[in-house]
């Protein structure tokens, strides 16, 4: 073993111990075990969020049921993981109680961001903390705010520069979708349309090419399920672990989130509409 | 209301009240604080203070329990605001109080919370940390009288205008018998933005009224003429002189 080996070891170990060059060794090894789990897809519509994720079944005797890939940790918050899923699964199980937390100590739902920041700054903490190694996991956090305050003024603002001047006064709460992505390094970005997990790349850049063009705007309309399915099978065609690569509705997990679903607890799309939305790929 | 067990224990009898109406939330409160009631310490004492935009409180008890409470209240806020990048709504701020009086040292508070986001809404907040909706509510040692004149005038859909009136005449008839209350008098007005909330906090700024009078009579002339002007034929409910 010669001594650049060794050195490198070290910082290997420790993960609160930085490498010479700036970087976190164990937490860029955990960005790789999100990189080998089965991809989750999220896409902002006009009225909601949608999440869509790739199920990995190893064996055609595992129960399909069993494998969750989204969760929901709130009525108008949902999660969608990748990763290493007992990780992902205490992350929910965080997520879930922070978002209770909020409603006893507010008087209300937790707003996305929020929820989305209180997680990354509960993923940092084990990238510091001595004895605790990061979390293998990242999360897309899909919610429907109810859309008020500032961010309703900036919409009134922009709404007038348009055209009328007064819109409806108090109380015009128009639901606000969002999206966050959370990763292993305890940082969190929000997006229009990304992915996280095995093929990635290839993913985005699908969504990319639909949504980033010109009319981005008016890009995905109400419906984002079909898009959310087909960029879901933009990205699945080189998983070389998975025993069944074919999108079926065994293998795919999708969840719809918006002001009616966010109302009735409800979203989860059932295996018909999973089985017809794939059926339109073909 | 008699609690006077601690030298330092300063209760003001008090008499304070808050209104929701269509356009926005009236709170008003006398400026008398006083030791047990029986000794005026202060004549200017304000009672209504802002926690924050579009949000007021009036309280009733302890003077020192009282500020310290406000202070907390609004690190609180402002600690949301910063989470969520939005403004707390009344029954978010309200909850928030309610918790602060039930778990925080403090003995003896009574409070009316009220504001305009997301809507015009009055929260009576009691000293167990009991937090009720209400459309209109009174506080302190002359709140019977002050509730008489409520229960006799108080309509859901009346103006801010016309509460202000409504708001000044009951404290004024608490403060003829009530002798814990009295000399002048604090009218907060907060009123709803039409815009659906400004863009610039001085702009919020100016639908935040605080109006100090230096005496009852003149918060009582003052708030029923404006409302006699804007609305004669109303028959405004709270001229009587």
């Amino acid at each position: 073993m010669d001594s650049s080996t060794t050195r490198q070891q070290a910082y290997d170990r420790g993960h609160t111990i930085f490498s010479p060059d700036g970087r976190l060794y164990q937490v860029e090894y955990a960005r790789e075990a999100v990189e080998r789990g089965s991809p989750s897809v999220g896409v902002v519509t006009d009225t909601g969020v949608v999440l869509a994720a790739r199920k990995r079944l190893r064996s055609p005797l595992l129960e399909s049921k069993s494998v969750e890939k989204i969760h929901r940790v709130d009525d108008h918050v949902a999660v969608a993981t990748a990763g290493h899923a007992a990780d992902a699964r205490q992350l929910v199980e965080t997520a879930r109680k922070r978002c209770q937390r909020h409603r006893l100590r507010y008087a209300e739902p937790i707003p996305t961001e929020t929820l989305a920041e209180a997680i990354a700054d509960h993923i940092q903490e084990q990238t510091q903390a001595g004895g605790t190694r990061p979390y293998g996991a990242a999360l897309l956090v899909a919610g429907v705010d109810a859309g008020r305050g500032r961010e309703r003024k900036r919409r009134k603002e922009s709404e007038s520069g348009s055209g009328s001047g007064s819109g409806s006064n108090a109380a015009g709460q128009h639901p606000q979708p969002a999206l966050y992505e959370v990763d292993p390094g305890g940082t969190h970005y929000g997006w229009r349309a990304t992915a996280i997990g095995n093929g990635t790349a290839d993913i985005r850049s699908f969504l990319e090419g639909r949504l980033a063009d010109s009319d981005a705007e008016a890009g995905v309309g109400e419906d984002g399920l079909p898009l959310a399915l087909e960029s879901l099978a933009a990205g699945t065609s080189e998983t070389e672990t998975d025993t069944d690569t074919e999108l079926s509705p065994e293998t795919v997990d999708a969840l719809v989130l918006t002001p009616d679903t966010v109302a009735d607890r409800a979203g989860a799309v059932g295996e018909e509409e999973l089985a017809d939305g794939l059926g339109e790929l073909e | 209301m008699d609690q006077t067990d601690s030298t330092e224990y300063i209760e003001t009898g008090t008499t304070t009240v808050g209104l929701a109406g269509a356009d926005g939330v009236v709170l008003a409160a006398d400026r008398r604080a006083s030791l047990g009631g029986r000794f005026v310490t202060n004549r200017t004492a304000q009672k209504v203070v802002p926690v924050g935009d579009h949000t007021a409180l009036t309280f009733a008890g302890s003077v020192g329990e009282a500020q310290s409470f406000v202070r907390q209240l609004r690190a609180e806020r402002s600690r949301y605001e910063h989470a969520t990048d939005r403004s707390p709504s009344v029954e978010t701020t309200a909850t928030v109080a309610g918790d602060l009086l039930r778990s925080g040292p403090y003995q003896h508070l009574e409070l009316v919370l009220g504001g305009t986001f997301p809507e015009p809404a009055v929260y009576q907040v009691g000293p167990g940390g009991g937090v009720m909706d209400t459309p209109y509510a009174a506080s302190g040692s002359g709140m019977q009288l002050a509730y008489g004149r409520l229960e006799d005038a108080y309509e859901p859909d009346h103006s801010v205008d016309t509460l202000r009136g409504l708001a000044t005449t009951a404290i004024r008839n608490a403060t003829e018998r009530d002798t814990a209350s009295g000399d002048g008098m604090t009218v907060a007005t907060l009123t709803v933005d039409e815009d659906g909330g400004g863009d610039e906090h001085d702009h919020e700024r100016e639908f935040e009224q605080f109006e100090q009078f230096e005496s009852i009579d003149a918060a009582v002339t003052t708030t029923t003429n404006r409302a006699g002007g804007e609305s004669d034929t109303d028959a405004e409910p709270g001229v009587a002189t």
